[in-house]
């Protein structure tokens, strides 16, 4: 094998070669699998920051699935605190897991929280041929019979998919949420589908999973979680004007390891503003259904805690932890 | 005598009885669903119980088993390939690499000198061809020597 | 016609001396990297996709480079089960059966081109199957819940008594084996570890790309070092090469057939390529008269799985493509591009942007023929590594798998992980128990568990909920005929020769 790969080594080193040449490569971990939104974040702005030139050799994606985020995230506390070359996707599922304790025991200030670029609105949609045709419906639908509406989520039992149906209920009145059917299944393109197959009732996910399926009519969003109603979404009405008083935004956004110079998390501060007011990354976030929504350096970081806490309230109160 | 299979069911039955008491003390949680993180388990516990039992009863005609020097040697083996996992990343590639090698091609075939060269030769191609032709991140030598 | 219309806007886009001198590169490139034990088709895209950004590539010309070594490593991925006895991929598994048998004969050659050609028309006709079918089988992934694929998986289970040793046991506990495997990590359900004892690193489970390469691989290392390199087939004296033509026409029946069973698994986003080649094999297996020569290297045994796995690979795109629901590990790679290219799959992709769906098609089938004809020349070239002595060999083989391995994680832990299922590997085939199942079982155990647990949450815990389809009842009747067949074929031949028709553990 060993001669037949020395021959390989002609035709592909001459290519590789410079894409390893570089000494001094920045690198993203995307603590899940390809595919999803933390992979989404890294590899978009890895391209965008070489695009603008603010890093010289482009930036290698890594992904290292595992625990839910949990495994990079103790990787970096532990093995690499000082890499002032590493950054990691981060988003409010990050802080969910934090806040519940599903990191097995780390805590929200063993790393730096550098910034949000965006944010993904929440959303709860239904098949197109469902009788429901507000939140209000569907949240009478619940309240007579707690089984005749089940919800499918790409994140795990009691993660912050599930939180979403959860709280517009409970903003509803309606405590017992044993009672409420959710499956977690591989996704929200996943959980789409066996909402529009007809298994489940409805779907809850964030905005970008659910664009290219509002496009083509095959669901409806009954409601998006959110302060106000989406720029190019404007027919989709709030939770919050239908009487449920809900927001639950996904964010999307960075840590680096703690043990980096303060000049290091500035300059990573500094070329995340610059991705965020980038052309390149305001066409992307239009095309996927993002709002914008940036916040860096110290400012994030206090923003981070208070979130933390108010998930930690917010998991009590709805009886997701105890 | 046929004992491999008949030993090999009856550990097949403890590992089984022992995940399946390992399962019933598996945490659930209160928003679980009807089938619950225990069943399955301990489902599969089972079933494999009961083919451990007809492993016994019915043994198939004993196999080759090797002599001790065999084993002998193949326990010198899985001992060099856990010791090389744990010194891959404080030694680095190179050496580590170049001392398994050998030690591998000398257990295949016991002739020192050839298996020596093929084994530094085996650590410097695989290096190459790894770091610069797929790109992968290895690090050539141990941290303290590189400075 | 508007398909063909489409076609000329693909190849127009994708088709030009640079695009092609790409597929050639990825192509080679692509096929090292899936031979290699433990690197497959998803480290090769991942791999590739910063140089394609390096090289200034735009969409169509990176879309071309990484279908094509995406294609490339689900041809390479063969090239080791075949040489070696050591599936490159998951999908490649079931390769072994026959490839390594034939290989053993001499008959590495012939096994090489007859399974070349065996992609080259599961590749093929999956890519005609995708554009035609693409936008009606996206329908196919709505009418399968929870019940359907629990059903689905049972069916894969059942039909594994088919395939077993002498000792039926031996086959139900190997699954068994892999399933309780599987059972490792935190459950989705309830967010709870299960079997991990407090260790971070089996929180995600058991990977079983850790789990292929120990039971084969380093359980191969072993054997070697047993038997000094005796009874295997390096240093078998090679036929000369030459293209098989009898074979190949022999096979053309199952190159169809698991063609289509194939492109229908990957359309499944549940199923993919390793249960396509799974189902394509036993399938072949069981309509063929001549049952005794399976396991012993016949020609159709090549065939089926790896026209099987290629189609299921062209299969797993149109989930991909129209849902957004990558079917496979690969195809979530190349959703990763994509999305990189800020091209988001879903229903309209295929009205939105047809550019970019026929560019890909067309670089696609420009990756299948290029595959093609590179294949004979490089067939010529991969059997060579039965020339080198074993003593090199085999101790390549192991770094190889220790490098592609610690490259997922990057942890020690993983390659510990991977020693001891070489040594179990060992074990299990001196006691000639099949491994086949006990990949297939950490391969699917997750999914079918999760199946089964989110259909009775739908179903309040009424277990009847299982069978309240058309579908699921369909697949409960084969999954029982599966299971029951041999057993009753057993009794009505005569004994001796099914015990040997079904010997596949060696």
């Amino acid at each position: 094998m060993k001669f037949t790969l020395l021959k390989a080594l002609g035709t592909s080193a001459a290519i590789s070669l410079m894409a390893t040449s570089s000494g001094w490569a920045a690198e993203c971990i995307a603590p899940a699998n390809p595919g999803g939104g933390w992979d989404f974040t890294c590899r978009q702005v890895g391209k965008i920051l070489y695009d603008l030139k603010l890093v010289d050799a482009p930036v290698q994606v890594t992904n290292m699935a595992g625990a839910g985020g949990g495994l990079a995230y103790s990787t970096v506390v532990n093995d690499r605190s000082e890499d002032a070359n590493l950054i990691v996707a981060a988003s409010s599922a990050t802080t969910t897991r934090l806040a519940q304790n599903a990191f097995g025991g780390a805590t929200a200030d063993q790393v730096r929280f550098v910034g949000a670029i965006g944010a993904d609105p929440g959303v709860i949609v239904v098949a197109k041929d469902s009788p429901f045709q507000t939140l209000g419906d569907m949240v009478e639908a619940i309240k007579a019979d707690p089984g005749s509406v089940a919800f499918a989520g790409g994140s795990a039992v009691g993660g912050f998919d599930h939180m979403k149906p959860l709280q517009v209920l409970k903003a509803a009145g309606f405590n017992d949420i044993t009672k409420i059917k959710y499956i977690s299944v591989d996704g929200g393109a996943d959980a789409i589908t066996q909402t529009v197959g007809g298994f489940t009732q409805a779907m809850t996910g964030d905005m970008s999973e659910i664009v290219g399926f509002i496009k083509s009519g095959e669901v409806r969003a009954l409601a998006v979680l959110t302060e106000e109603r989406v720029p190019g979404f404007d027919d989709i009405p709030t939770a919050r004007e239908q009487g449920f008083d809900v927001v639950a935004v996904n964010w999307r956004g960075l840590y680096v390891p703690k043990g980096i110079s303060d000049e290091a998390f500035n300059g990573w501060a500094d070329k995340l503003k610059a991705v965020a007011e980038s052309d390149e990354w305001k066409a992307s976030m239009e095309a996927n259904g993002l709002a914008p929504f940036t916040l860096v350096g110290a400012e994030f970081q206090t923003w981070i805690d208070d979130v933390v806490a108010e998930t930690v309230t917010l998991s009590k109160e709805i009886g997701v932890i105890q | 005598m046929i004992t491999g299979d008949r030993i090999f069911g009856l550990v097949v039955i403890l590992v089984a009885l022992a995940y399946v008491a390992s399962a019933t003390q598996i945490q659930t949680s209160f928003l679980s669903d009807p089938v619950g993180p225990r069943a399955f388990p301990i489902l599969i516990g089972c079933v494999a119980a009961i083919c451990g039992l007809v492993m016994i009863l019915r043994p198939d005609p004993e196999a080759d088993w090797p002599g001790l020097r065999t084993l002998g040697r193949l326990a010198v083996a899985l001992v060099a390939l856990v010791v090389y996992a744990y010194l891959l990343k404080p030694l680095g590639f190179l050496i580590p690499t170049a001392v398994v090698a050998a030690l591998l091609g000398y257990q295949i075939r016991p002739r020192a000198a050839p298996a020596i060269l093929s084994g530094i030769g085996l650590s410097v191609g695989l290096f190459v061809i790894f770091r610069f032709a797929l790109g992968l991140g290895l690090v050539a030598l141990p941290r303290a020597l590189m400075g | 016609m508007d398909i063909l219309s489409n076609l000329a806007l693909g190849f127009s886009i994708a088709l030009s001396p640079f695009t092609l001198m790409l597929a050639v590169v990825g192509a080679f490139v692509g096929t090292i990297i899936g031979a290699l034990p433990g690197l497959g088709p998803s480290n090769g895209v991942a791999i590739l996709i910063p140089l394609a950004f390096t090289m200034g590539l735009d969409a169509t010309s990176s879309l071309v480079l990484l279908t094509s070594v995406y294609y490339g490593a689900m041809y390479g991925g063969r090239i080791s089960s075949i040489l070696l006895n050591i599936p490159g991929d998951e999908p490649a598994l079931m390769t072994t059966l026959d490839g390594y048998p034939m290989a053993k004969q001499g008959r590495a050659g012939d096994a090489l081109v007859i399974s070349g050609v065996a992609s080259f028309v599961g590749a093929f006709f999956a890519t005609i199957g995708l554009m035609i079918l693409a936008p009606m089988l996206a329908r196919v992934a709505y009418f399968f819940g929870p019940a359907e694929y629990f059903a689905l998986y049972l069916l894969a289970f059942c039909t594994l008594g088919g395939m077993a040793s002498q000792n039926q046991a031996k086959a139900a506990l190997a699954a068994c084996l892999g399933l309780g495997i599987a059972m490792i990590g935190l459950d989705n359900n309830t967010g709870m570890p299960r079997f991990t004892y407090g260790n971070l690193h089996l929180m995600d489970g058991v990977d079983f790309l850790v789990a292929i390469v120990g039971l084969f691989a380093i359980a191969e290392v072993f054997f070697f070092i047993e038997s000094h390199g005796r009874d295997s087939a390096v240093g078998v004296k090679l036929g000369k090469i030459t293209i098989p033509v009898k074979d190949i026409i022999g096979s053309t029946g199952a190159m169809l057939r698991s063609t289509v069973i194939g492109f229908f698994a990957g359309v499944l986003p549940g199923a993919g390529a390793s249960l396509g080649s799974f189902m394509a094999y036993m399938a072949q297996k069981a309509i063929d008269p001549d049952k005794a020569s399976y396991g012993k290297g016949n020609p159709r045994g090549v065939a089926a799985p790896e026209a099987g796995n290629n189609a299921a690979a062209g299969g797993a795109l149109v989930p991909m493509l129209t849902l957004g629901v990558p079917g496979s590990g690969t195809t979530a790679v190349l959703l990763a591009l994509l999305m990189t290219l800020n091209i988001t799959p879903g229903p309209t992709l295929f009205t939105d942007r047809p550019d970019v769906v026929w560019g890909l098609i067309a670089s696609l089938l420009i990756a299948n023929v290029v595959l093609l004809v590179m294949n004979v020349p490089m067939v010529k070239i991969f059997v060579k590594v039965l020339m080198v002595p074993a003593w090199i060999l085999m101790p390549g083989v192991t770094m190889v798998s220790f490098v592609g391995i610690y490259s997922l994680t990057g942890s020690y832990f993983d390659l510990v992980l991977m020693i001891a299922f070489g040594a179990l590997g060992y074990v299990l085939r001196k006691l000639d128990v099949p491994t086949v199942p006990v990949i297939l079982g950490i391969l699917l155990g997750n999914q079918m568990e999760n199946a089964l647990r989110r259909a009775m949450t739908l179903s309040d815990g009424d277990w009847t909920y299982l069978f309240s389809t058309p579908i699921a009842i369909g697949l409960w009747v084969a999954a029982i005929a599966g299971f029951v067949a041999p057993m009753f074929l057993r009794g009505v031949m005569k004994k001796p020769a099914i015990a040997d028709a079904d010997d596949l553990a060696d």
